[in-house]
């Protein structure tokens, strides 16, 4: 390359044109396209030069001749919006932002320019995205390509009408339009039809046209359909083998579904091609982190886990997987036909790599099928993760997606995985927060025939978290009315391909928009109180830390009792039940506090010195199982880094001859390596011995004196089990 | 069999007769709690110190001498170690234990205390002139790391809360080493006594799991230093030759080792148990030449051998 970059300091004349490569390429004359550009390059016009090393894919020469051409055309937008496309083309958004904001600066509705932001925008799966394409189109009502930009956004929110109309839009602008066609195919495909028509259509103007089928793909595995989104890109890849970007994306999907092997290598021809996308270097690393991992597999489930937690993790996660997918088995009446493969990331940035790219997920599980990726709670702060409900809620999905060989529309599918995380435990699942009873306040919950738009092109920043609360809800008050039985009809009438209104009028016997009426009484019943006292609670918020500060209790009682009325789901850290409970407790009123404290429990508190504190209250008062299961409740939030309170927990479970459970807070004191290697076995070994299982304890008794010979307590223990 | 495991066995023998030498020897204990610059400091230097001063005391034949606030000048901590000189004899142990804020000037470490303050040279210096054999210097200060080369000696454990003088910050270290003196878990041995090994292990780790819970930068970095030729290592192990003589330097004895000690007739019955110990530290160093049962079936006989004996020597 750097060869024809030479050839610039000598000018043809009577040569090619742009317009004429770009016409080879967009018939897909790959040959003839790539002989327009080496022509190309020896223009005398920086900017043509550009176009043509960037079309030759000799992206550094391109680079330097855009700097060239836009220093010699300062007042040209369209030269810093094609240098622009390129760094979008290479995924470097931020470079590529600057220079479609500078053409709008010299001319400040270019449409291209807006195009260009469009497409940023929709990267980051921004509402805008959609304003900008609208306003490209206001300038120039021509432009066929912001059409099919808004038909694209409107199937990546699975509104087909709207996407056939764009299109078809796109069309009528100009019948060549091929990502129209392309479009109007995926339609056909997402609806499990062959799309011939379209593709033939397509054919007679670029058989090769690989970037199309890329695009589709994507388009497919925002939808979920993972499998036909890989196959879309191997026929994209079978067309434009040299497409790195569909290449990166096919390897990050096969990964996503646990082809390891052929992801790392597409992966790494990626990156030896330099085509070091974040997507494809983060996954690289991701995957060189996995010897890092241990693999347990239980037939029905496999779990990952990383090495310096396994030992302590297992044992609760195998139980909740293992009860997750026996209640599924039974509630879905579905046994699936592979293990569910479930990886537990103590790096929070390892599991970000996983969501890369998708729409509105949630920030700690992800289900790709028969594959869930999940933080493990030692990468996030001790209280603000249920690790247990995240699990449940990723399970749900693997189920839903496979009854409906993943045609369940978002906002179903997310409300079923939310309503399930309380169907299991009601204290578990999050309660109402602020954001949504702001959202409620505000009237911005969506109507139920567009609730797949607040996961995947949220209009502002918490509509993400107000959607899922709001699917859960819905389902909630489905179940309520109609029980498991309709919702699970439901699943199944979504996985024929049904839209949403048709299966809520049949299924609820309601047009949706009633729906949407009713739906909306219920939740205020539900909700009601709490969203009116929401303002009185806040401004009491401030009165009640200085009152705490101030060690003034009998006020702060005052104070606090009122605001648990008023917002009784708040139970984030700093809430009134704790500010109740130590007033109370500091006036010797112990057993009030206790009583505040198990609301604060049973109503999903999950602060792990708070059940610690209330474990300790309960244990005192002589409630040994009640003081138990406290401390149990923080077995799914936060069971890392934190021997002492699974050694009270196993103390506690043994004296009530809880053995099994003592026995397995033992082994968590023992996996969590703490200083006292001899006590933490001995432990063990007595938790054993009162299981019934002396061979074991015979075992752990002699780990406990190996580490210390002198333990007076384990050799007594030693002789006993003699 | 490892020399550096041979040399583990052999010395641990030592380690037990000296115990039981011991038991009949002083332990001095000076406690500096120095200035703390703003209240909050002030007491919880205090705090730590008296609670410091009521552990130490609780066990036999410990000598507790404790410096804070005003009383920690210059002149009374020469005073208080020239005291010692006086009356400690060799088999005795001298421990320096020293709380507050330190701080380094490209030359000396200096401990903050009212009036000129006290450099870890003329510590060392003072400290020279006590004939107890084993030392320690317990430097929970912060820069303290710098004090360890101008302290070090044979026959003297230092132990610091940083690594360097680069950690000028407050440092969590005390808290948790008093605590060593009075959680049994630091005793992992459970030989009843606390060394200077055990309570170094259990304070670091617990810094480090403070710094790791509240999700901070560890602004401190513990170390120890026992064989009078380094510069302190953050983790003694016989692989670096660190640990044997902080493992046999006791701060703080509680239970029945002590009172066996006392009646001849048990006297025989510790003797062989020293042998059994000795024969089990032995098969733990060889255990990658056995078979995992040959290895569990020698180290149970041992053990059940052990543990009666121990019933013999309660009763």
């Amino acid at each position: 390359m750097r060869a024809l970059a030479a050839l610039c300091a000598v000018p043809l004349l009577g040569a090619v044109t742009l317009e004429e490569c770009r016409e080879h390429k967009r018939r897909g004359r790959n040959i003839e396209a790539k002989d327009c550009f080496v022509q190309l390059v020896s223009s005398r016009d920086a900017y043509l030069q550009a176009e043509a090393f960037w079309a030759l894919g000799d992206y550094s020469t391109a680079n330097e001749r855009f700097r060239s051409a836009v220093a010699t055309k300062p007042k040209d937008p369209l030269v810093r919006v094609r240098w622009g496309r390129m760094y979008l083309e290479r995924g470097q958004r931020k470079e590529a932002g600057e220079l479609f904001s500078e053409a709008l600066e010299i001319q400040n509705d270019f449409p291209h320019a807006l195009i260009g932001l469009g497409y940023l925008a929709s990267s980051n799966f921004e509402s805008k995205a959609v304003e900008l394409a609208e306003k490209a189109l206001n300038k120039d009502p021509k432009l066929y390509e912001a059409r099919e930009m808004l038909a694209r956004f409107a199937l990546e929110e699975y509104n087909e009408k709207r996407a056939m109309e764009e299109a078809d839009k796109a069309l009528a602008i100009s019948p060549e339009a091929l990502d129209a066609l392309m479009l109007r195919a995926t339609i056909e495909w997402l609806n499990e039809r062959d799309g011939k028509q379209w593709i033939q259509r397509l054919e007679k103007i670029n058989p090769n046209y690989g970037e199309g089928y890329s695009m589709a793909a994507g388009i497919l595995v925002i939808n979920r359909r993972y499998e036909e989104g890989i196959e879309l890109y191997r026929k994209a890849l079978s067309k434009t083998p040299e497409l790195l970007s569909a290449k990166a994306e096919l390897g990050v999907n096969l990964m996503r579904l646990g082809h390891e092997v052929e992801a790392r290598k597409l992966l790494e021809e990626c990156y030896e091609a330099h085509w070091r996308t974040a997507a494809v270097t983060n996954t690289l690393t991701l995957m060189d982190s996995y010897k890092n991992f241990v693999i347990f597999n239980q037939g029905r489930i496999i779990l990952r886990v990383h090495k310096k937690e396994a030992e302590l993790l297992r044992p609760y996660f195998e139980a909740e997987l293992e009860r997750a997918v026996n209640t599924f088995e039974k509630k879905y009446k579905l046994i699936l036909d592979r293990p569910v493969q479930l990886e537990v990331y103590p790096d929070h940035e390892d599991f970000a790599v996983r969501t890369m790219g998708l729409p509105g997920l949630g920030a700690l599980g992800v289900t790709f099928g028969y594959v869930v990726a999940m933080d493990s709670p030692s990468g996030r702060q001790p209280g603000t993760f249920h690790w247990a409900s995240t699990l449940w809620h990723e399970l749900s999905h693997v189920y839903a997606l496979a009854a409906t060989k993943h045609r369940v529309p978002r906002w179903f599918t997310e409300g079923l995985a939310v309503h399930e995380e309380t169907a299991v435990n009601k204290e578990w699942g999050d309660r109402l927060d602020p954001t949504t009873i702001q959202a409620i306040k505000d009237k911005k919950l969506l109507p139920i025939a567009t609730l797949d738009r607040g996961f995947v092109r949220p209009s502002y920043p918490q509509q993400v978290v107000v959607s899922y609360f709001q699917a859960g809800k819905i389902c909630d008050f489905i179940h309520e009315k109609h029980g498991w039985d309709r919702l699970l009809a439901m699943l199944h009438a979504f996985g024929k391909g049904r839209p949403t209104v048709e299966v809520v009028e049949e299924f609820t016997g309601l047009k949706h928009e009633e729906f949407d009426k009713q739906f909306l009484a219920w939740l205020d019943a539900k909700t009601g109180e709490q969203v009116k006292g929401f303002d009185a609670w806040r401004k009491s918020i401030r009165l009640a830390n200085e009152l705490r500060k101030a060690k003034k209790w009998d006020e702060l009682i005052a104070t606090a009792e009122p605001m648990v009325k008023q917002y009784p789901d708040h139970v984030e850290p700093g809430s009134a039940y704790e500010a109740l409970a130590e007033a109370y407790e500091e006036k010797g009123e112990k057993s009030k506090a206790v009583s505040v404290l198990e609301s604060y429990a049973k109503t999903g508190g999950r602060s792990p010195s708070t059940l610690k504190k209330l474990a300790k209250l309960l244990e005192e008062s002589g409630k040994v199982r009640q003081a138990a299961e406290a401390l149990e409740r923080i077995n799914f939030v936060y069971p890392v880094k934190d021997y002492e309170y699974h050694q009270k927990q196993g103390e506690l479970w043994l004296a009530i001859h809880e053995n099994a459970k003592a026995v397995r807070e033992f082994a968590a004191v023992v996996a969590l390596n703490p200083v006292d290697a001899g006590g933490s076995y001995y432990n063990l070994a007595r938790a054993y011995r009162a299981a019934g299982q002396l061979d074991k304890a015979r075992d752990t008794i002699l780990l406990s004196l190996e580490a210390v010979p002198s333990f007076r307590p384990a050799q007594k223990l030693l002789l006993e089990l003699q | 069999m490892a020399p550096s495991a041979q040399m583990g066995w052999c010395l641990k023998l030592p380690l037990l007769l000296t115990t039981l030498a011991g038991l009949h020897a002083s332990t001095w204990h000076v406690t500096i709690s120095g200035l703390g610059g703003e209240a909050a400091y002030e007491t919880r230097f205090n705090a730590l110190a008296t609670e410091s001063e009521k552990l130490l005391k609780s066990s036999p034949d410990s000598n507790v001498k404790t410096l804070a606030g005003a009383d920690a000048t210059k002149a009374n901590i020469q005073k208080a170690l020239a005291e010692i000189a006086k009356t400690a004899q060799p088999a005795d142990t001298l421990i320096v234990t020293i709380i507050g804020h330190g701080n380094f000037d490209g030359t000396d470490y200096k401990i903050n205390i009212p009036g000129a303050d006290v450099t870890a040279l003329e510590l060392g210096e003072w400290m020279d002139k006590i004939s107890a054999q084993k030392q320690a210097v317990i430097n929970t200060t912060s820069c303290s790391g710098a004090s360890i080369d101008a302290l070090k000696r044979d026959h003297r454990v230092i132990v610091t809360a940083t690594k360097s003088a680069t950690e000028r910050l407050a440092t969590q270290f005390p808290r948790f080493w008093v605590e060593a003196l009075r959680n049994p878990e630091a005793d992992t041995d459970k030989n009843e006594q606390i060394s200077v090994l055990e309570a170094y292990r259990y304070a670091d780790r617990r810094v480090t799991d403070f710094y790791e819970t509240q999700k901070r930068l560890a602004t401190e970095h513990a170390m120890i230093e026992d064989t009078g030729k380094a510069s302190g290592v953050r983790t003694p192990s016989p692989d670096n030759g660190h640990g044997l003589l902080a493992g046999q330097t006791v701060l703080i004895r509680f239970g029945s080792l002590q009172q066996a000690a006392k009646s001849p007739e048990k006297q025989a019955l510790l003797k062989k148990r020293e042998e059994i110990e000795s024969n089990i530290e032995k098969l733990k160093y060889e255990k990658a030449a056995y078979d995992v049962a040959t290895y569990r079936k020698q180290l149970s006989t041992l053990l059940v051998e052990l543990a009666k004996l121990q019933e013999e020597i309660d009763k």
